[in-house]
C-alpha cells in the first residue's frame, strides 16, 4: 500500500520553520556590514530544505506528510503540529525562494539599521512559513498575527512617503480580521467539541470531521473570512492596500505580496472549506461576487492610476480576485488553478515590484508613469526581463499563469457560467493596463528625468533568479499542478457537494447561472469509498443524500 | 524519420534561432539576419520532411500525434505538450516557413542600416516559432498558445520602432483586441469541454458526434466564441480595426504578419475545426455572412486610401474575408489554396511596397508618388505580377483559388449561392482599388524622387518625419536607419520578390479544375469524414470553368475602370470624389468602425476607471471605510495618536514576546 505511507525527509519540519529566525539572529551577531550579505548566502540553507522536502513529496498521497505533532498546551488541547501537503508545498517553496532573492536585493544596498531590519526579515520568514505549515488552527492563528508584526515594522521604520498612515490603516485593517479569525478559531474549537462531546482539539484534521451546526458554521465562515479577505486583500477590504504597498520598502512589498497575501488565500483552501463546507457552499455566490468585483474593480483601478507601484498592487488585487473565485467555484479546476495561480502570481508579482524599483532608479527615482518612457533603449536586457513579466502578469497563453487562469475560469465556468463570462473582461483588461505600464516606462519618447542604464548586478540578482523560474514553469506548469491534486480533492470533496443533508443551495439568488452545469465528470464516490479504507486513518465520511454525478446529468 | 520527429524539428528551429540571436545581441548582432534566415530555412526543410514522411504513410494514418509531457494534467484536463502533424498542419507549415524564407531573406537587406537589427530578427524568429506552434498545436491549448504567441510576436514587431507614439499605441490596440480573441478562444474550448471532457483535438472531433447533434446550443455557443477568435486575429468585421494601424511595424513585418501568416491563423482555425463547424451549420453561416461583410467594406475603403501600405492592408482583409466565407461555407480546400496563393502575392505586394517607400525616402502617401515605372522597373513589374494575382485575372494564382471558392459557394446554393454572388462585387472592387494603387504610383508624371532615381540618385529625407503624423522622429532607436533600400539594388531583396512573383504566377496550377487536383487529393484524408467536402458538393468542371471566365472578365473590368478613371481621364478622381462627397467622406472614415468603438467601449471603460479612482476610490473606500477606522484613531489630539501607536508597538510586542516564549518552552520541553 503506498498510499498508506507519508514520505519521510531527512530533517523535521520544525528545523525548516525555525531556520530562517535563527540564521537572521546568528547573523546579527556579525558585524553590522556583513549581516544582510552573510543572511542572503544563508538564506540558500532553508530554501535547500525546502527543496528537500519537495523532492521527497509524494504526489498521490492526498493527507498531511512529515507531521511533526507535539502538545503544545495540553489542557486546552492546542498541538503544535506541523505538516506538508499538497496544498502548502508549492507555497511553503516560493516562501523561501523570494524571502531568498528578497534578501540579495536588500543586501546589496545600503539598509539603515540593518541587523533589526533582517532580524525583522527573518522573523517574517518563520512567521509566513509557520502559518502555511502549522496544522492547528490556534498555531496558525498565532503564526497569521506575527506574519503582521515584521511588517509593521519594516513598514514604519524603512518604509517612504507617508508611512505612519499606512502603518495605522493596515494594522487596524489586519488586526480586526485578526481578532474576529482568534475568537471564530476558539470558537469552532469549543463548540465543534461541545457539539460531539470530545476532548477539546483544535487541530485541522480532527475539526474537519467534526461538523459544527449550520447556523454556528456560517458565523465562524463569516469570521475566518473576513480576516482572509482582508488580507488578501479584496475589494471592498483593500482600502489599507495603496498606503501600505506604496510605503513598504520593496523588498518587503515583494514578499507581502507575493507570500503573506497567499496565506489568506491558502486559509480559504486549508481551513474554511474542510471545515466548514456547508457554509462555504451556502456562501458561494457571495464569494463569487465578492471576487468578480475585485477583478473589475481593481482592473478599472490599475487602468487609471499614474503609479507604475500602484499599478502592479491593483493587478495583485485583481489576481487576488482570480484566485478566489477559483476556490469558491468549488470545482476541482477552479481550486488547483487558485493554488496554481497562488504559485504563479507570487513569482510575478515579486519580479513586478522590483522591476518597478528598477524602473525607479532609472526614472529619477519617481515612480510615476509621467516620469517614464524610453528606458528600453539603452537597457535591453531589463526590457526583455520585465517584458517577459509584462506578459507573465497578464496571463498570456504560454506562461503558467494562463493555466492558473484557465483552470481558475473553467471551474467557475462549471459551476456559475455567467459568472466565469463576466470574469474574463478582467483578463482583456489584465492586457491593457500591463502593456500601458510596459510602454509607458520602457516606450515613447524619453522621459524628462530618465538616465538610462543596463541592468546592474544588484537588480538582476532579483529578477533574473524570478524570470527564469517564471520562464521553466512556463514550459511545464505540471510542476504545481500535479503535486496539489490530490489534495485539493480532498479539501474541496465536502463543499463541493451540491446537496448535503439539511443544506438548500437552489434557493440561492443567481443560480439561473448554475441550471445546466454538470457536475458529474468525476464523481466522489469513489474517493469517499477509497478513503474510507484507508487502513489507519479513522475517517469520517459525509454521507451525501445524492451522489453528484445523478445531479448533473438531469440537465 | 517519423513526420512528428520532423514536426518536433520545425518547431525546434526557429528556437534556437530566437534564442541564439537573443543571446548575441552585444557579440554578433551583424549575424543575426544569416542566423535568422537559416534557423527559417531549416525549418522549412523539415517541413518538407515532414511532407514526404506523411506522403509515405496511407491515407488513414496521416493524423500522427506526439507529446513531450504533461503540461495541463489535473483535474480532469488532459493538455499534453503535444502536436498533431497532418496535411492540415504540413500544409501550413510550408506555407508559413516557406513564405517566411524569403521574407527573412528580404529582411536582411531592408533593415540593414536599422538600430535594432538582431532585435528584429529575434522578434520575427519568435514570430516564426508561435505561428508554427499555433498550426501544430494538438489540442486547444496548444493552440491557444500559439494563437497568444503571434498576437505577441505581432505586438512586438508592431511597436518595433516604439519611439513612436502611433507606433506603440497601434501596438497595444492590436495587443487587447487579440486578447480578445484569445478570450473567445478559451471560452469557446470551455462550451466544447463541458461535453467532450477532452482538450485534444482528435479526442474532440471523434466525440463531438456523440455528445453534440446539429445545432446543439452550447456547441454554436462554442463555434461562435471560436469565431470571436478568428475574427479578432484576422481582422474580420468589427474586430477589424486594429490592422490598418498595425502598418506602423516595419514593412516585411507588414509582408510576413499582416498578410501572409498570421491574419490567416483565423482561417486555419477554421478549417481545423471543421468537424465542430459542420455540426453547428448555425455558427458557419455567421462566419460566411461576416466574412463577405468584410471583403465588400474593405474593398469599398481600399478605394480611397492614400496610404500605400494601408491600401494593401485593406486588400488583405478583403481577401481574408474570402478566405473565411469559403472555409465557413465548406470549401475547406478552396479556403486554404487562397490562403497559399495571397500569402505569395500579398507578400509580393508589400515587398514592392517596401522598395517603393525606400525610394520615396520614407514617404508613404500615394499623393506624392507618381511615374515610378521606368525608375523601378523590376519593383514594377513583381507589383504588376502582384496586382494580377490579387484582381484574378487568368492566368496569375490568385484566378484559381478565389474562384475555387466562388464555385463551391454557387454550387452549394440558397444563402451560400448570394454570397458567393457577393463575392464576385468584391472582386470587380478588387480590380479597381489594385489598379488604382498601380497608376497612382507607377503612371503619370515622375515625381521628383522618380526623377532623380532615374538619373541613379536615391532620394535621401533631410529630416525624417512619421508618415502617420508628421513628429519628427527618433532616430536614437534606429528609424528609420540612415539609408534607404530598394529592390533594385539589393540582391537579397530581389531573389525573394523573384520567386514569390514567380509564385504569383504559377502558384495557382497545383489545382485547375479538370487538369489536376494536387491539393484537394493531399488534404482529402483530413477532411474525409466532413460531408461538406464530399465530391457531391464541389462543383463540376464545366460549371467551374464557367466561373473562372467571369472571374476573369470581373476582375478585368475593375482594372478597366481604374483605368479610365486614373489614366486615360485623369480628372475623373477628383471629380467623383466631389461629386460623391458624403460618400467619399464615409469610406475615408473607414465606415466610422473606430469612432464607433471608441464611443461604444473606450470611452465609457476609461470614464468607469477615471470615476472610480477619482470618487469611489477616494471618496468611499479611503473616506467612509478607511476613514471610519483611522479617522477615528486619527481623530482627536496627537497625543491621542502617539498613544495609539504606542498601543500597536505594544501589542505587536507582546506578540514577539509571547513566541519567543514558546520557542523557548520548547526547546525547555524537548526531550
Amino acid at each position: 500500500m503506498i498510499l498508506t505511507h507519508a514520505s519521510s525527509a531527512p530533517f523535521s519540519l520544525s528545523v525548516l520553520l525555525w531556520l530562517p529566525l535563527t540564521l537572521a539572529l546568528l547573523s546579527a551577531a556579525l558585524p553590522a556590514r556583513l549581516t544582510g550579505k552573510v543572511l542572503a548566502v544563508a538564506s540558500l540553507l532553508p530554501l535547500a530544505v525546502a527543496v528537500t522536502f519537495v523532492a521527497n513529496f509524494n504526489s498521490s498521497y492526498p493527507f498531511p506528510q512529515f507531521v511533526t505533532s507535539q502538545a503544545w498546551i495540553p489542557s486546552l488541547g492546542i498541538r503544535y503540529a506541523l505538516a506538508i501537503n499538497g496544498l502548502n508545498v508549492s507555497l511553503v517553496l516560493l516562501t523561501t525562494v523570494l524571502f531568498t532573492v528578497s534578501l540579495a536585493w536588500s543586501a546589496l544596498r545600503e539598509i539603515d539599521r540593518p541587523r533589526l531590519y533582517y532580524f525583522w526579515f527573518g522573523l517574517a520568514e518563520s512567521a509566513v512559513l509557520g502559518a502555511f505549515l502549522a496544522q492547528d488552527l490556534i498555531l496558525f492563528v498565532a503564526f497569521f498575527d506575527l506574519m503582521l508584526i515584521p511588517f509593521y515594522f519594516l513598514v514604519g521604520s524603512w518604509g517612504s512617503g507617508e508611512r505612519v498612515r499606512a502603518t495605522i490603516k493596515m494594522v487596524i485593517y489586519t488586526a480586526v480580521g485578526s481578532f474576529l479569525m482568534l475568537a471564530a478559531a476558539v470558537a469552532t474549537g469549543v463548540i465543534a467539541s461541545g457539539d460531539h462531546h470530545t476532548p477539546l482539539d483544535f487541530s485541522f484534521g480532527v475539526l474537519q470531521h467534526l461538523p459544527v451546526s449550520r447556523t454556528d458554521g456560517e458565523w465562524l465562515f463569516l469570521g475566518f473570512t473576513l480576516a482572509f479577505l482582508v488580507k488578501m486583500p479584496v475589494v471592498p477590504f483593500h482600502g489599507w492596500l495603496a498606503d501600505a504597498y506604496k510605503s513598504m520598502p520593496i523588498p518587503a512589498v515583494a514578499v507581502f505580496s507575493g507570500v503573506v497575501a497567499k496565506v489568506a488565500s491558502y486559509g480559504f483552501l486549508a481551513i474554511v472549506l474542510p471545515t466548514f463546507p456547508q457554509a462555504s457552499h451556502h456562501f458561494q455566490v457571495l464569494l463569487l461576487i465578492i471576487a468578480l468585483a475585485s477583478i473589475l474593480w481593481a482592473t478599472a483601478m490599475a487602468f487609471t492610476t499614474r503609479d507604475a507601484r500602484l499599478v502592479i498592487a491593483y493587478s495583485s488585487v485583481a489576481q487576488m480576485g482570480f484566485i478566489l473565485l477559483g476556490i469558491f467555484s468549488l470545482r476541482a479546476p477552479g481550486d488547483q488553478g487558485a493554488l496554481l495561480q497562488m504559485l504563479n502570481h507570487g513569482l510575478v508579482t515579486a519580479a513586478a515590484f522590483f522591476v518597478v524599483a528598477a524602473v525607479a532608479a532609472r526614472a529619477g527615482g519617481s515612480e510615476r508613469m509621467d516620469d517614464m518612457g524610453g528606458i528600453a533603449f539603452r537597457a535591453p536586457l531589463l526590457a526583455t526581463l520585465f517584458l517577459v513579466v509584462t506578459f507573465a502578469n497578464l496571463a498570456m497563453p504560454g506562461s503558467s499563469n494562463f493555466i492558473g487562469e484557465f483552470m481558475i475560469l473553467l471551474g467557475t465556468f462549471q459551476s456559475h457560467l455567467a459568472i466565469a463570462v463576466i470574469a474574463t473582461l478582467g483578463v482583456v483588461g489584465a492586457s491593457f493596463y500591463a502593456l500601458r505600464l510596459f510602454i509607458g516606462a520602457m516606450h515613447n519618447r524619453v522621459g524628462g528625468r530618465v538616465q538610462s542604464f543596463e541592468l546592474g548586478r544588484a537588480e538582476a540578482i532579483a529578477i533574473v533568479p524570478l524570470c527564469l523560474i517564471i520562464l521553466v514553469l512556463a514550459f511545464y506548469p505540471q510542476f504545481g499542478l500535479s503535486r496539489s491534486q490530490a489534495s485539493v480533492k480532498l479539501a474541496i470533496a465536502p463543499a463541493a457537494s451540491a446537496s448535503f443533508r439539511g443544506s438548500e443551495s437552489r434557493t440561492l439568488p443567481l443560480t439561473y447561472a448554475s441550471l445546466d452545469a454538470p457536475l458529474g465528470w468525476w464523481s466522489y464516490a469513489p474517493l469517499g469509498a477509497g478513503l474510507a479504507s484507508l487502513p489507519g486513518k479513522p475517517r469520517r465520511i459525509y454521507t451525501y443524500t445524492t451522489p453528484p454525478s445523478q445531479q448533473g446529468s438531469k440537465q | 524519420m517519423s513526420p512528428t520527429t520532423w514536426g518536433w524539428l520545425v518547431l525546434l528551429f526557429p528556437l534556437l534561432g530566437t534564442i541564439a540571436i537573443g543571446l548575441g545581441f552585444r557579440t554578433y548582432s551583424r549575424a543575426a539576419g544569416v542566423i535568422g534566415t537559416a534557423a527559417i530555412f531549416l525549418a522549412f526543410v523539415c517541413s518538407v520532411g515532414a511532407l514526404i514522411a506523411l506522403l509515405g504513410r496511407a491515407g488513414a494514418h496521416r493524423e500522427v500525434v506526439s507529446s513531450l509531457w504533461n503540461y495541463d494534467a489535473s483535474a480532469g484536463v488532459d493538455a499534453k505538450l503535444q502536436i498533431l502533424v497532418d496535411p492540415i498542419s504540413v500544409f501550413m507549415m510550408l506555407v508559413v516557413t516557406g513564405v517566411s524564407t524569403l521574407i527573412h531573406l528580404y529582411s536582411t537587406a531592408y533593415m540593414r542600416s536599422d538600430e535594432g537589427y538582431s532585435r528584429y530578427f529575434a522578434y520575427l524568429n519568435f514570430f516564426v516559432l508561435s505561428m508554427l506552434v499555433l498550426v501544430t498545436g494538438g489540442n486547444f491549448i496548444m493552440l491557444i498558445i500559439g494563437w497568444a504567441f503571434v498576437g505577441a510576436a505581432s505586438y512586438l514587431l508592431i511597436s518595433f520602432w516604439y519611439r513612436r507614439s502611433t507606433a506603440t499605441k497601434a501596438g497595444i490596440k492590436a495587443f487587447v483586441i487579440n486578447v480578445l480573441g484569445d478570450v473567445g478562444l478559451v471560452l469557446g474550448t470551455f462550451f466544447i469541454y463541458r461535453h467532450t471532457h477532452t482538450v485534444s483535438f482528435l479526442g474532440s472531433f471523434a466525440a463531438a458526434p456523440h455528445v453534440f447533434h446539429t445545432d446543439s446550443p452550447d456547441l454554436v455557443a462554442g463555434c461562435l466564441l471560436f469565431l470571436v477568435g478568428a475574427f479578432a486575429k484576422s481582422a474580420q468585421v468589427p474586430l477589424h480595426t486594429w490592422l490598418p494601424d498595425a502598418m506602423e511595424g516595419p514593412t516585411p513585418v507588414s509582408s510576413l504578419i499582416h498578410a501572409a501568416t498570421m491574419v490567416t491563423a483565423g482561417v486555419y482555425l477554421i478549417v481545423r475545426l471543421h468537424p465542430l463547424f459542420v455540426l453547428a451549420p448555425t455558427a458557419a453561416e455567421v462566419g460566411a455572412i461576416v466574412g463577405c461583410m468584410t471583403l465588400l467594406i474593405a474593398g469599398t475603403i481600399a478605394l480611397v486610401v492614400t496610404d500605400i501600405k494601408r491600401v494593401i492592408a485593406y486588400s488583405t482583409m478583403s481577401q481574408i474575408g474570402y478566405m473565411i466565407m469559403g472555409a465557413s461555407s465548406g470549401a475547406y480546400v478552396g479556403a486554404l489554396f487562397h490562403l497559399m496563393t495571397h500569402a505569395f502575392f500579398k507578400a509580393l505586394l508589400f515587398m514592392g511596397a517596401g522598395s517603393v517607400i525606400g525610394a520615396m525616402a520614407g514617404e508613404q502617401s500615394l499623393d506624392r508618388m507618381s511615374g515610378l515605372r521606368k525608375a523601378m522597373p523590376f519593383t514594377f513589374i513583381c507589383f504588376l505580377a502582384g496586382g494580377f494575382a490579387l484582381s484574378g485575372v487568368a492566368p496569375f494564382a490568385g484566378w484559381l483559388s478565389k474562384d475555387d471558392i466562388l464555385g463551391y459557394m454557387n454550387n452549394r446554393g440558397g444563402l451560400y449561392e448570394v454570397l458567393g454572388i457577393l463575392g464576385y462585387a468584391g472582386a470587380f472592387l478588387t480590380g479597381a482599388y489594385t489598379f488604382r494603387l498601380i497608376f497612382r504610383t507607377f503612371y503619370g508624371e515622375p515625381c521628383a524622387e522618380a526623377r532623380e532615381l532615374e538619373h541613379g540618385h536615391l532620394a535621401h529625407a533631410e529630416v525624417h518625419r512619421n508618415p502617420a503624423n508628421g513628429e519628427e522622429e527618433d532616430t536614437g532607436v534606429g528609424f528609420p536607419g540612415p539609408e534607404h533600400v530598394i529592390a533594385e539594388r539589393e540582391p537579397a531583396m530581389k531573389v525573394a520578390m523573384g520567386i514569390l512573383a514567380l509564385l504569383a504566377v504559377v502558384g495557382g496550377f497545383v489545382e485547375i479544375p479538370g487538369v489536376d487536383h494536387v491539393l484537394s487529393s493531399f488534404l482529402s484524408s483530413a477532411l474525409s469524414g466532413d460531408a461538406l467536402a464530399a465530391a457531391s458538393h464541389q462543383p463540376s468542371t464545366g460549371a467551374a470553368w464557367i466561373g473562372l471566365i467571369i472571374g476573369t472578365i470581373v476582375g478585368l473590368a475593375g482594372i478597366g475602370v481604374a483605368y479610365r478613371v486614373y489614366i486615360s481621364k485623369p480628372g475623373t478622381s477628383a471629380a467623383l470624389q466631389a461629386r460623391f462627397a458624403a460618400l467619399h467622406n464615409f469610406l475615408s472614415h473607414k465606415w466610422y468602425f473606430d469612432e464607433l468603438i471608441d464611443v461604444v467601449i473606450v470611452r465609457p471603460a476609461l470614464t468607469l476607471g477615471r470615476f472610480a479612482q477619482a470618487v469611489l476610490e477616494r471618496v468611499v473606500i479611503s473616506g467612509a471605510l478607511t476613514g471610519g477606522v483611522t479617522g477615528l484613531v486619527r481623530s482627536g489630539s496627537a497625543a491621542v495618536r502617539r498613544a495609539q501607536t504606542g498601543l500597536l508597538r505594544l501589542y505587536a510586542g507582546a506578540v514577539v514576546l509571547g513566541l519567543t516564549a514558546v520557542v523557548l518552552y520548547f526547546l525547555i520541553s524537548a526531550h
